[in-house]
């Protein structure tokens, strides 16, 4: 067993692919329509494009539970996943200039600083950087 | 606060109270990163921040989750790749990034990324050719 893929639920799977490849820097990788409007939409990172994919899937949408707690994750501030990069400091000035928005502003905690923006789609991403 | 917000806060409070020994650690796992290419053993690195041998090896496992010498191996079999890239031999490979014996790099790199490092190698040269010609 590999671990290939991630899932992010986002609420509209156009804007969220605007989002996450115009203002994050993720390519598209695949891109497969569905029934009823929904597509099979993934990204990878520019700098491991054979690596993990990203799913952009529209499971709040389909499935009340998963809105419930989307939202939940949301109101309380909790990450829905974590992305690595090389400098938090210079990643957080790039996406603030691009109008991003972040609960949590880099901080310390051990050896690792961390952010956290919301992604405009139902989601806190943090990002992080081991120190 | 959000929830979160307070929640890592009381976390930190409680797992990273001394901040003499983040720093240690910190010390330790840059200066790896920045010589992983030599001879690095673990008296030379406790010496460098002036604490045990011991007490250096379960700091830096409790905070990174690896001893310093899986460090440095995971450390080296990056830089490797680096290097097979760019088509340099396995053998300059092996030594240029700080390994002193092919066998144990080749049987290292096979154990951490599932293939040899010539297999490696052939299958980033195949991609390079399907890139350029796509």
């Amino acid at each position: 067993m590999k671990v290939t893929m991630i899932s992010i639920p986002v609420r509209d799977q156009e804007k969220a692919l605007k989002f996450y490849t115009e203002i994050l820097g993720f390519l598209k990788k695949k891109d497969k329509p569905l029934e009823g409007g929904n597509r099979w939409l993934t990204l990878v990172s520019p700098e491991w494009q054979d690596g993990p994919e990203l799913l952009l899937e529209p499971a709040p949408n389909h499935f009340e539970p998963s809105k419930v707690f989307q939202d939940a994750l949301l109101e309380a501030g909790i990450p829905w996943t974590q992305f690595s990069v090389e400098n938090v400091d210079a990643e957080y000035e790039r996406l603030t200039k691009l109008g991003v928005e972040f609960s949590v502003k880099p901080s310390k905690m051990g050896t690792w600083k961390y952010a956290v923006f919301n992604d405009t789609c139902g989601n806190n991403i943090e990002i992080d950087e081991e120190l | 606060m959000t929830f979160y917000e307070k929640e890592i806060i009381r976390i930190n409070g409680i797992i990273y109270s001394n901040q003499e020994q983040i720093e240690t650690v910190i010390g330790v796992r840059s200066y790896i990163d920045n010589n992983s290419d030599t001879d690095l053993n673990l008296d030379l690195l406790s010496h460098l921040r002036f604490v045990s041998k011991f007490h250096l090896l379960r700091l830096f496992k409790k905070h990174y989750g690896l001893t310093p010498r899986q460090y440095l191996i995971d450390k080296r079999i990056e830089k490797s790749k680096e290097q097979l890239r760019i088509g340099m031999s396995v053998t300059e490979t092996c030594f240029a990034v700080g390994f002193e014996s092919v066998g144990s790099f080749s049987s290292l790199f096979k154990a951490k990324t599932g293939k040899s490092p010539s297999e490696f190698q052939k299958e980033q040269f195949s991609r390079c050719i399907l890139n350029s010609e796509s």
